[in-house]
């Protein structure tokens, strides 16, 4: 592995009321690896994602960013979320904003550069993201892929240290996943480090340096993708990854 | 509780006029009004005719029809009370409104903060408007510290009743106001907040760049209806002696006797300040509509 951790996580925990969600998660990212975290629906891949920017604050445990304790009352929350962005499954541009706006809001307000350097660096990441043309639409004007892949320059124009993505094309019509994958894979070609939850299988396999398959809150087995695909070590992430191809293999049909 | 659109005091009616008519009737009401502004404040005695006093002979006008001779005696009398009405209805709204975001906020994503804003609202909606104003005006006695406060009644500046007529439409306005914006805050959907958290916002910045900018939107409509009806209630003022539109009207019509006439003038007068106040908000929500959105009502 890479000499020092990106991300580190130690014994992770989250509960909601009784129910456990993460137990006990450990794993450590170098800087340019891109994760997938896969796991059936209610296995707290989405809550493990949420700890790591704070979004849900853990219960136990520690994650540490640049070997820098993240999780702490004294470190701040806005001062994490700068490092980390994040990209949702819904979504969620703001609605009021056009394409190039919604990327250069953080820019100007949370990082404090002036309109035309953010107006500038937005139209870079935009480009990036193959959404220049549509700069000055609004995202009721978009397709969900096209509102996606502006999810995601809104997210690196932040400079991130790490991008969270929360199955990016889960609310996306299949036609539309492509262009957002895509994105995505350019993304970890060009080292970005990235933790994905997706069910995008050809991504994991194309993209991914390691795969974690989790459920019921236990992180049940991690590896590079061909371990996990052809030789995974337990019976239930086999089950769970020959259901998903099926599935995958069925909608291509 | 309600949705954005949803009106709180009694049905609206829908007095906006979409095409088809020009702008000459605003151009000849408001032209005349102003001149009469002019004639009657600003232009010393001797210049211009006096103030109240039609341009034009009444008598002049009796071949034609006797309502409008009584209509050119009586009207220039009462442009004095129309400029107080909407002096009240604007300032009441604008603090209104200041007053109301910080509230509707503190509602919707306070604490402690949103019982505060909860008492206020409910005791301001569940209590008659006349009473507050007469709990201003004789019960803290805030007209007799106001009348204190230097340059009131002064000039342009008017006296202390008119100012606890503002203080207290802006208080009840504020409370109606916060429950329109409260309504169109909960309609932004939670997601955005929750993004502008993941860049780096405040709870608070994420509130004032995402959330209300998009909120303020769709209380238009909410709050195109109580501009409406605070024009209308404005003319509580005149129970607490402030000599606005109704007043005048009423003092007028205790003259002449003729009640039903200028309490229709009255009435006209009403109507055309109300016209053009939903055109103004309809051309209001038409500049600030977000494109690709469905339009923020449906009226």
């Amino acid at each position: 592995m890479t000499e020092t951790d990106l991300l580190r996580i130690d014994g992770l925990q989250k509960s909601y009321g009784d129910e456990e969600v993460l137990q006990d998660i450990s794993f450590s990212m170098g800087e340019g690896d891109a994760y997938v975290l896969i796991g059936p629906s209610g296995s707290g891949k989405s809550t493990l994602l949420r700890c790591v920017n704070r979004l849900t604050e853990p219960d136990g445990g520690a994650i540490y960013l640049d070997g820098v304790r993240v999780n702490d009352e004294e470190y701040d929350v806005d001062e994490l979320r700068r490092q980390v962005g994040m990209v949702f499954q819904d979504i969620n541009l703001f609605s009021h904003l056009t394409a190039l706006e919604n990327v250069s809001i953080g820019l100007e307000k949370v990082a404090g550069l002036d309109p035309e350097s953010a107006e500038e660096r937005a139209m870079a990441e935009l480009e990036q993201v193959g959404m220049a043309d549509q700069a000055d639409s609004y995202p009721a004007e978009l397709s969900g892929g096209q509102q996606q892949r502006v999810g995601i320059a809104r997210a690196l124009a932040m400079d991130p240290k790490l991008v969270l993505f929360d199955e990016p094309t889960s609310s996306l019509d299949p036609e539309l996943t492509g262009e957002v994958v895509s994105v995505m894979r350019d993304l970890a070609k060009e080292g970005m480090t990235m933790l994905v939850v997706t069910h995008e299988m050809g991504f994991a396999r194309s993209a991914a340096t390691k795969m974690l398959f989790l459920e019921d809150g236990h992180l049940v087995e991690e590896g590079p993708p061909e371990q996990l695909f052809d030789e995974p070590a337990t019976e239930r992430t086999a089950e769970f990854l020959e259901r998903i191809t099926e599935a995958e293999s069925a909608g291509s049909l | 509780m309600s949705s954005a659109q949803e009106d709180f005091r009694t049905p609206g009616i829908d007095v906006s006029m979409r095409g088809g008519l020009t702008l000459v009737p605003y151009v000849v009401f408001w032209g005349w009004l102003l001149s009469r502004w002019i004639n009657d404040f600003l232009l010393p005695a001797g210049v211009g005719v006096d103030s109240g006093t039609p341009y034009l002979d009444p008598s002049l006008f009796e071949p034609i029809s006797e309502s409008l001779a009584f209509a050119v005696e009586y009207l220039p009398q009462l442009a004095a009370g129309v400029w107080a009405t909407i002096i009240i209805t604007v300032a009441s709204i604008t603090l209104g409104f200041f007053l109301a975001v910080p509230v509707s906020v503190a509602r919707v994503y306070g604490n402690y903060t949103a019982w505060a804003s909860l008492v206020f609202t409910e005791l301001i909606r569940g209590t008659p408007l006349l009473a507050q104003l007469f709990v201003l005006y004789y019960g803290l006695g805030l007209s007799s510290w106001i009348r204190e406060l230097p340059l009131v009644g002064v000039g342009i500046v008017p006296d202390q009743a008119f100012l606890v007529a503002i203080v207290g439409f802006t208080i009840n306005s504020a409370a109606y106001q916060a429950e329109y914006i409260r309504s169109a805050l909960k309609s932004v959907d939670s997601g955005q907040l929750q993004a502008g958290r993941a860049i780096g916002f405040s709870r608070l910045a994420a509130i004032r760049h995402i959330v209300l900018p998009q909120a303020l939107r769709f209380a238009i409509p909410g709050w195109s209806n109580e501009l409406v009806y605070l024009i209308k209630y404005s003319s509580l003022a005149a129970f607490i002696t402030v000599p606005e539109l109704f007043e005048l009207g009423r003092q007028i019509a205790s003259d002449n006797l003729q009640y039903t006439a200028v309490f229709s003038l009255v009435a006209l007068f009403y109507l055309a300040i109300i016209i053009t106040a939903s055109n103004l908000m309809g051309v209001v929500e038409r500049r600030v509509h977000i494109p690709g959105l469905g339009r923020g009502t449906d009226r």
